[in-house]
């Protein structure tokens, strides 16, 4: 019964990474929309060019790190959260 | 051949070293007043601070690059880096997680967080570009003639 309980334990962990990653697209797809923006705006206004380039930097950090908290909860979910949640498990 | 790096991208990388290596600090401490410390959390914090970097310097080279090409080709080309650069940071928090008798994990995965609260931090505290200045900077630097010209001549316009 314990290692059925384990099994899924750790199946569920591993979805759980799975569906934590799709919001690794959304950032791709904002900076894309956010780049797109800013091409256009230096192609109206090309003095504007270094300002609006540091401006997209700060921006596209700031847009990623979204990406990167998916990134870590997969992580914690795939390599320390299995250890811990089988320890709870094997404890009833 | 080496490539001309963009300054706009050279400054912010470094604001963002800097203020990573700060933050690294307080995160060491914080381990050393849990009493977790070893040296597994040193590597750890150096390898993900150095991947936190290295990710923001090459987000910076792809965004300068971008900012010259057609809008539907910047897109496509910044998802594709950001995609890349995901897996770059994936392949290096599972080498954190092959090896944990060298690198603590956590230690490794925390300091990728660093460059957003350097940035918050930044903008919260740190001063204000002048930003005419900085434009009229970027029109000397793109066109190589004087700033002043090239304001007169849009009023003209």
């Amino acid at each position: 019964m314990s290692q059925l309980a384990i099994a899924i334990v750790l199946g569920c962990c591993a979805l759980g990474a799975g569906v934590a990653m799709i919001a690794g697209i959304g950032p791709g797809i904002g900076e894309g929309q956010a780049v797109a923006k800013a091409c256009e705006a230096i192609g109206r206004q090309p003095e504007a060019k270094s300002e609006v380039t540091s401006t997209m930097i700060m921006g596209c950090a700031i847009a990623e790190t979204t990406g990167i908290y998916a990134l870590v909860i997969a992580i914690l979910l795939i390599f320390v959260a299995p250890g811990s949640f089988a320890a709870i498990v094997k404890s009833f | 051949m080496v490539k001309k790096i963009d300054p706009a991208v050279k400054k912010e990388t470094l604001r963002i070293a800097v203020g990573t290596v700060l933050l690294s600090g307080v995160m060491e401490l914080v381990f050393i007043l849990l009493g977790k410390w070893d040296l597994t959390v040193l590597f750890g914090n150096l390898l993900g601070a150095f991947a936190a970097v290295l990710n923001f310097f090459l987000m910076g080279l792809t965004v300068v690059k971008c900012v010259s090409l057609p809008a539907d080709k910047a897109a496509t080309k910044i998802r594709i880096s950001q995609g890349t650069r995901l897996l770059m940071l994936a392949a290096i928090c599972g080498l954190a997680a092959l090896f944990p008798k060298v690198f603590n994990l956590i230690a490794a995965v925390i300091p990728l967080l660093f460059p957003r609260l350097v940035i918050v931090a930044w903008q919260l505290f740190g001063k204000k570009d002048k930003p005419s200045a900085a434009a009229d900077g970027a029109a000397a630097e793109t066109s190589g003639e004087p700033a002043d010209e090239t304001t007169t001549e849009d009023t003209e316009n």
